[in-house]
């Protein structure tokens, strides 16, 4: 793995030139076992993936808005928006640590103490800390103010006892950002409390779950009697997660920047192999207008996400509005993974090559593609939130 | 440039001005009111009487337009006081000061010696003709013969069709100011239809919260609820387009524009469609006014040949993609 020095970020950048670098560097760091287009290579090892993240933020394309005094570069969203244009467009893994860079890191930065963001910010990005995201509980999916993992004071820091469930990449995190309660269950959203807790404490048993497209990325994560410092308290109780909820409708909207355009990539990748093949080229002509579409729906993507980003430059708050992006892009790569799949189904059995290579990937992403409206907020809880905060409907007379 | 400006304002004053359109006795009086507001010459120069103004203080003129249910050619005045300004500056002051009444017959070519999808046609005083060769022609009203001008789908501003008295004669436009025309076309088209599928969801917001059965009000169920925030995220998505559209994005421009409309063509009808349904046995009557934007929603979808486009881009799409990402896989079509 080749890594660049740190692009030098004191000089603003012009428009177009920070997608330039991004474009060049991906160009020659994206190997051929890294790309998510080449099924017929190995796949990575998760310490390959690990140092090309560690890498790509020494390069400049991570961490990209964070503080430069906790290894981020310093930059703006439009710096932000420009890289992952080119990121989406490359045939890229999604992040490992995106729990870490899109999720804790604006929380720390939001509610973190000093010693905190200098602890865990640069370890973020540096690769040396992976988070993973303890919410959801086996009782509080969708309904997360129901979670019922305790925890209780002890003289030199709390005790957590609880369980978690679909702890995405519990099993090779170091540090969970666990939400957790100090008083009773009843008391709903009063008394959260939020931590990084170290996944290396005792009393902590990671399991992890196979996932309909046969990985073993989310897990459920037990806590026995496990000690958590002062220190590794995010906040204080009440305080840490009033605040961490306005990072998340951030993050809601924001996170995968590059969204839109990985999707088209997809749609490109879909086309120019389908070329590749008279056979394939003659079931791909049958499906010209829903490709459109689908072609189509990421433009209206990219129009939701920058649309907020230039709110967020605006120093405006987005609030439920971040509800939007997220229902939209779900469903649209949801639409395009049902048509890419049928399209692939219908390949000739000796399709081989890049027709073979395509069929891996698009079989992959139909199946992970049913998570999207499940994660970070069901479509129904996305459509609840825009009827009640955005049209303000009443529900009694 | 234009900072000190907001659309926002515009379209404040366009929905007042529109609103007094309803009560004009006919299409002149509409013009009058209209021009005297400045609303029809918002963007062309400022040379034929106009503001001079970029087209995105325009869209908001055409999104109240569809909101308010206007009988009158506006999206055509706003493009051609722009479209003819250097080639005829007497016509397009005309139209920009409301004295003449100009349309658009947006399908079929003078070639073909019918054109039709003309809005108001049968009231107008000018109407543009497109040559085969991408150019276009502004004929007088007179020169043609309506063959149809019985109501179409569209109430408001209903579409003829013509038949052109041999060759037509007028004021001649070249494809490049036709092609910058159409290009603006799609982006008023686009407001026109966000503004009408606006005022549908409106509608049928405050009905659902004022209609009461089983002791509730209709918007205390999650399935109507749902339907509404399905619809909201049609509008918001129609916004952001448009809004991406007006920035030109250095990505691409054209198909900024291209994806905003066809969205706008797609979704528009399905929200009008939704808030029929929320009005249950009222939304199907002639007294409510969601039939009204439908019709001229779907009217649009004609104008803009939406359907067509989408086949367009189908077939650009196979034609291969310029992602070099993918540039060595061999192309064997």
């Amino acid at each position: 793995m080749t890594s660049q020095a740190a692009i030098d970020t004191s000089a603003p950048a012009e428009a177009g030139s920070y997608a330039d670098h991004a474009r060049a560097w991906l160009t020659q760091n994206l190997t051929d076992r890294l790309r998510t287009d080449r099924a017929h290579e190995p796949a990575a090892t998760l310490d390959e993936l690990i140092a090309f993240e560690a890498a790509l933020h020494e390069a400049g394309l991570a961490g990209i808005t964070w503080p430069k005094a906790y290894a981020g570069h310093g930059l703006t969203l439009h710096e932000h928006l420009e890289a992952n244009r080119e990121i989406g467009l490359a045939p890229m893994p999604n992040a490992v640590n995106s729990i870490g860079k899109e999720l804790a890191g604006p929380i720390l930065l939001a509610v973190g103490n000093e010693s905190q963001k200098a602890r865990f910010l640069p370890a973020i990005l540096k690769m040396q800390h992976i988070w993973c995201q303890g919410f959801s509980e086996p009782g509080a999916g969708s309904d997360l103010a129901a979670l019922r993992t305790k925890a209780e004071r002890t003289a030199d820091g709390w005790r957590i006892n609880g369980q978690k469930i679909w702890t995405s990449g519990a099993s090779k995190s170091q540090r969970c950002l666990l939400l957790a309660r100090t008083g009773a269950p009843q008391e709903r959203h009063k008394g959260l409390v939020l931590f990084a807790v170290p996944m290396n404490a005792p009393g902590i048993d990671v399991r992890e779950i196979v996932s309909i497209d046969g990985q073993r990325s989310f897990c459920e994560v037990f806590f026995n009697d496990v000690i958590v410092d002062e220190a590794d308290m995010l906040g204080a109780p009440d305080e840490g997660w009033a605040a961490a909820s306005r990072v998340l409708s951030i993050e809601r909207a924001t996170n995968r920047m590059y969204r839109a355009w990985r999707f088209q990539s997809e749609l490109d990748h879909l086309i120019t192999a389908c070329r590749s093949d008279r056979r394939a080229f003659a079931i791909l002509q049958t499906y010209a207008r829903e490709l459109a579409q689908i072609r189509v729906k990421t433009e209206m993507i990219k129009g939701l996400v920058e649309t907020l980003v230039e709110t967020l430059l605006a120093g405006e708050q987005i609030g439920p509005r971040g509800s939007f992006p997220k229902l939209y892009w779900s469903e649209a790569h949801q639409s395009f993974a049902r048509i890419a799949w049928e399209i692939v189904s219908r390949f000739p059995a000796d399709a081989n090559g890049p027709l073979l290579d395509l069929r891996k990937r698009v079989e992959g992403i139909y199946l992970s593609s049913r998570a999207e409206t499940i994660y970070a907020g069901t479509t129904e809880i996305q459509l609840d939130i825009i009827a009640k905060r955005i049209l303000n409907l009443k529900k009694t007379a | 440039m234009f900072d000190d400006l907001d659309p926002k304002e515009f379209e404040e004053t366009a929905a007042a001005v529109i609103e007094s359109c309803a009560e004009a006795a006919d299409i002149a009086d509409r013009a009058t009111l209209l021009a005297e507001a400045g609303l029809l010459g918002v963007t062309a120069p400022e040379a034929v009487g106009g503001l001079g103004l970029p087209i995105r203080f325009a869209v908001p003129i055409a999104s109240a337009a569809g909101a308010g249910l206007l009988a009158f050619p506006v999206i055509e005045a706003l493009l051609l006081t722009r479209a003819l300004a250097k080639t005829a500056p007497e016509m397009a002051t005309a139209i920009g000061a409301g004295e003449v009444v100009a349309t658009i017959a947006w399908s079929g070519t003078a070639e073909d010696g019918v054109v039709g999808a003309a809005p108001l046609a049968a009231e107008a005083d000018r109407i543009l003709v497109f040559r085969a060769d991408g150019g276009a022609v502004l004929i007088a009203a007179k020169a043609a013969t309506v063959v149809d001008a019985a109501p179409s789908l569209d109430l408001e501003a209903p579409d003829a069709t013509i038949r052109l008295a041999g060759a037509p004669d007028g004021i001649a436009l070249d494809a490049a100011t036709v092609h910058a025309l159409r290009e603006e076309a799609k982006l008023l088209r686009t407001a026109f239809v966000m503004g009408s599928a606006a005022r549908c969801l409106t509608l049928a917001a405050d009905y659902a919260q004022e209609r009461s059965q089983f002791g509730k009000p209709l918007s205390a169920n999650q399935v109507l609820r749902h339907r509404l925030s399905r619809d909201a995220l049609a509008i918001e998505t129609m916004r952001s387009a448009l809004h991406r559209a007006l920035a030109e994005p250095a990505e691409g421009p054209e198909m900024a524009r291209d994806a905003a409309w066809l969205t706008a063509a797609q979704d528009g009808p399905v929200v009008a469609e939704s808030a029929i349904q929320l009005f249950g046995g009222m939304g199907f009557t002639w007294e409510v006014p969601l039939h009204r934007h439908l019709r001229q929603i779907r009217t649009q979808t004609v104008h803009g040949a939406a359907a067509d486009a989408l086949d367009d881009l189908g077939a650009a799409l196979l034609s291969g993609t310029n992602n070099t990402w993918y540039g060595e896989i061999a192309n064997a079509v």
